[in-house]
């Protein structure tokens, strides 16, 4: 595992391309005191699935949107160093070349759905790109079928519960296709069930499509399982990069904000730890008889 | 309130009238529209009222369109009588107005409570409007119902902090609307703030022309109620014109 | 069968209900049916935790504690008073409600000022006005931003803004409206904190929630609602001790339970991390 202190050092997976490249990305919004990001150093190859928590306002937010390009595109500010997605300088590349490559899913579905009807809603992208209407409703309809929302096609926005609404957006986003799927705090406004419902769905996408999934999320008990990395960030730095079970071994990960899940807590006070470390109460009984056997 | 917010809800209706294209639909409404604009016999704009109400019927909204005919009749009546204080000596032009007002009215009214805001922009689209005009119409008809929403959330959470909106003198009440009114605008705010990063997420604006899953094309009943219209059109026309009726 | 009582109601005796729901049913102007035949008493320093999924009414009941919304059957008594006969600022005073969103009630040119609006609104004197905003600025870490606007301030410190505004003016029975989302670690411990404390004045305090990790370890008096009603009532141990209980009302069970019932442990199940660990060696 790779501890970065102030992004000192690189974590150079950069072998063949990496998907994702950021070297010593800064960035202070405009008519802000403190840049919120500093020297962000990360590269992210393909098919990985990466968390990334930290303190509310530590910059997670931020860095999302710089690989999406809404930074420095939509909002202004002081911008330095360099973020390659997918071979493309994201600040010399238009937004609407970045969205065939970077889906972004937001926190609040209410305020991604515009249209009048799930359908329309969902290949409003692809109108945007000007396609043929035969290849939208194809896509529409292929992306209905992945994620099981064929009954909605045609209800009104008003007419969809939360966990609806977060589907239908993250339709619009998978039916560009990206290679990157971005979602921001995707579960914060729903109940756990749904919740572990929309987790086991983006799984199965990753699985069928191959894609790359970066997620921004507190509850560590339903996302820590299935993801391959997880990078804390504090104060705009990249302070921590690894695998799940090597960055929550850390006695200090809980004062950058992680909610360290119960079960896991209860783990590490019981001396386990790195790749030895439970991440859930199946896991860590499993690894507790596997003791008392020997 | 909440019903305020469902009527901007609409229902999507499946009576004959809803099937038909929406342009027609437009067509009909226009022709009612100028005809009424253009008569000046009482008894020819009284029938193209009764007409309009039969298409109501057919289309089955007459609740409604009831509801919203109580305020249009209340402006007539107001027209009608501003008119003939100020030229007492002609009754009939006096009338004419009021009940063309209701006329021009009703059909405008018919057109908007038989088409969804989805059919609305549809023909906009197929008028070729500008995409940033009809993006602004669609974010406004998706989005007042959910303001309306969050204002109801505002009054309820200042109502927790002792703040009564039924008491105290008009001033009072007035002042009242400051802790409602502040976070709205907020609120309001920070949803396009959120509108605008996501439609530049999926690609607004990299085309000129946006193209659309839906795509409106008429049907045989189409050209045939297109006929009658155009008949019925010319017909109107003449009567107004070369007809001399009261 | 699911019993709704499973723990002894009012254990410490205390004579008069503070809450009291009888046969509450409450429909929405359109029609759809919200609450169904609502019973149950809620007694001095009681922790309350409503849970159950989005939809299944859990915000619509906690509104007619203070009175924003009234039953369309039934009686709701907050202190004895039927609150249909009084408005929802009146019983305010006495039923403070922190609600989710900050966004929808900040509004004032400065922070202070925010503060004081409700205490103003309830009509407390100017010098108690000072004292309690100067006490709520304190106690909320708040006193740098006295004078500068609520707007400017982050998300996390409008939350504790809002819930420094609702303890200014010092109500009776404290509720909270999903407290926890999107809160960091840091932020889900000052709110246990802030509980407890609460609670140490013998008053109430309501969660509405479905974060049971959280709640857990605060085993409240813990209500399940699915679709309208109130399905289970009883300790946190025997509710969410109970899988099959709990995951009829959509709702998860706690790491510990799992792990609890997983390593075959009679109940009472370990409330936090350290009783844990204490059971598992034995002591």
């Amino acid at each position: 595992m790779e501890i970065i202190d102030h992004g000192s050092f690189g974590n150079d997976k950069t072998g063949p391309e990496s998907l994702i490249d950021i070297r010593n990305l800064t960035f202070k919004y405009f008519g802000s005191k403190d840049p919120v990001l500093e020297n962000v150093n990360l590269q992210i190859a393909q098919n990985e699935i990466v968390l990334i928590v930290g303190h509310s306002g530590s910059g997670k937010s931020t860095l999302l949107r710089a690989i999406n390009g809404l930074i420095p595109h939509q909002h202004n500010g002081d911008y330095s160093g360099d973020v390659m997605v997918d071979g493309l300088s994201i600040p010399r590349t238009k937004m609407s070349q970045i969205a065939l490559r970077v889906g972004y899913v937001f926190q609040n579905p209410e305020n991604q759905i515009f249209m009048f009807s799930v359908e329309r809603d969902i290949g409003f992208g692809l109108e945007n790109l000007g396609l043929p209407r035969e290849i939208i409703r194809q896509r529409v309809d292929w992306v209905m079928d992945i994620l099981n929302i064929r009954d909605l096609a045609l209800k009104a926005p008003h007419e969809l519960s939360d966990g609806q609404k977060q589907k239908v957006a993250i339709a619009g986003v998978l039916v560009m296709r990206p290679k990157i799927l971005i979602l921001d705090e995707p579960t914060s406004l729903l109940d756990p069930f749904t919740a572990s419902e929309l987790v086991q769905l983006v799984l199965k996408v990753r699985e069928e499509l191959g894609m790359t999934i970066l997620i921004v999320e507190h509850r560590l008990d339903l996302v820590a399982k299935i993801c391959d990395r997880m990078i804390v960030i504090d104060n705009g730095h990249l302070i921590l990069d690894g695998t799940p079970r090597e960055v929550l071994s850390r006695a200090d990960v809980q004062s950058f904000g992680v909610t360290v899940p119960a079960v896991v807590k209860l783990a590490k006070g019981l001396g386990l730890s790195g790749n030895d470390l439970p991440l859930d109460p199946e896991e860590l009984k499993a690894r507790l008889s596997f003791k008392a056997v020997q | 309130m909440q019903w305020i917010a469902s009527g901007f809800l609409f229902v999507r209706g499946n009576t004959p009238y809803h099937r038909l294209d929406p342009r027609v639909r437009l067509a009909v409404s226009l022709c009612i529209f100028t005809v009424s604009l253009l008569s000046q016999s009482i008894l020819f704009l009284s029938a193209l009222i009764v007409l309009t109400i039969s298409i109501v019927a057919v289309a089955k909204i007459i609740k409604r369109f009831a509801r919203s005919m109580i305020f249009t009749a209340a402006i007539s009546l107001i027209a009608f009588v501003l008119n003939f204080y100020y030229s007492p000596g002609s009754p009939h032009q006096a009338v004419v107005f009021g009940v063309r007002l209701f006329a021009v009215i009703s059909s405008t009214s018919l057109f908007f409570l038989t088409t969804t805001p989805d059919e609305l922009e549809q023909v906009m689209k197929w008028f070729r409007l500008p995409p940033d005009f009809i993006m602004i119409f669609v974010v406004a008809v998706r989005f007042v119902p959910v303001l309306m929403l969050d204002a109801l959330q505002i009054m309820d959470a200042q109502r927790a902090r002792g703040l009564e909106f039924d008491k105290g003198s008009f001033v009072k009440r007035l002042r009242n609307t400051i802790p409602v009114l502040v976070p709205l605008i907020a609120v309001a705010l920070n949803r396009s703030l959120d509108l605008a990063e996501a439609m530049d997420s999926r690609a607004y604006g990299a085309v000129r022309n946006p193209t659309s899953l839906y795509k409106l094309s008429f049907q045989k009943r189409d050209y045939v109620v297109s006929l009658i219209l155009g008949v019925g059109f010319a017909i109107g026309i003449y009567v107004t014109f070369f007809v001399p009726l009261i | 069968m699911i019993s709704k009582d499973m723990f002894t109601v009012n254990p410490e005796g205390f004579s008069n209900p503070v809450v009291e729901f009888e046969r509450v049913d409450f429909s929405h102007s359109n029609g759809t049916i919200a609450l169904r035949d609502i019973n149950f008493q809620i007694y001095p320093s009681e922790l309350v935790a409503i849970l159950g999924t989005n939809g299944a009414g859990k915000s619509t009941l906690v509104r007619h504690i203070n009175g924003l919304l009234k039953p369309t059957h039934g009686k709701v008594r907050v202190f004895g008073e039927d609150t249909s006969s009084t408005t929802a600022a009146t019983l305010s005073k006495r039923v403070g409600i922190v609600f989710q969103n900050p966004n929808n009630q900040l509004f004032a040119q400065t922070v202070s000022k925010e503060i004081e609006f409700a205490l103003k609104n309830f009509g407390f004197g100017d010098d108690l006005v000072r004292e309690r905003v100067r006490w709520a600025l304190d106690s909320f870490s708040l006193s740098q931003y006295s004078e500068r606007s609520p707007m400017e301030l982050s998300g996390g410190e409008k939350k504790r803004l809002c819930i420094a505004l609702v303890l200014a003016w010092n109500p009776d029975i404290l509720i909270l409206d999903e407290p926890t989302v999107g809160q960091d670690s840091e932020q889900k411990e000052n709110l246990s904190l802030i509980i407890r404390q609460f609670l140490d004045q013998k008053k109430n305090v309501i969660l509405v929630t479905h974060d049971v990790e959280f709640i857990w370890p605060l085993q409240p008096r813990t209500m399940l609602m699915s679709g309208g009603s109130i399905i289970v009532d009883g300790s946190s141990q025997e509710v969410l001790g109970n899988p099959r209980v709990s995951q009829s009302a959509r709702i998860t069970v706690p790491q510990l339970v799992d792990f609890s019932i997983r390593s075959g442990w009679q109940m009472p199940f370990p409330v936090s991390t350290e009783e844990a660990n204490a059971r598992i060696h034995g002591t």
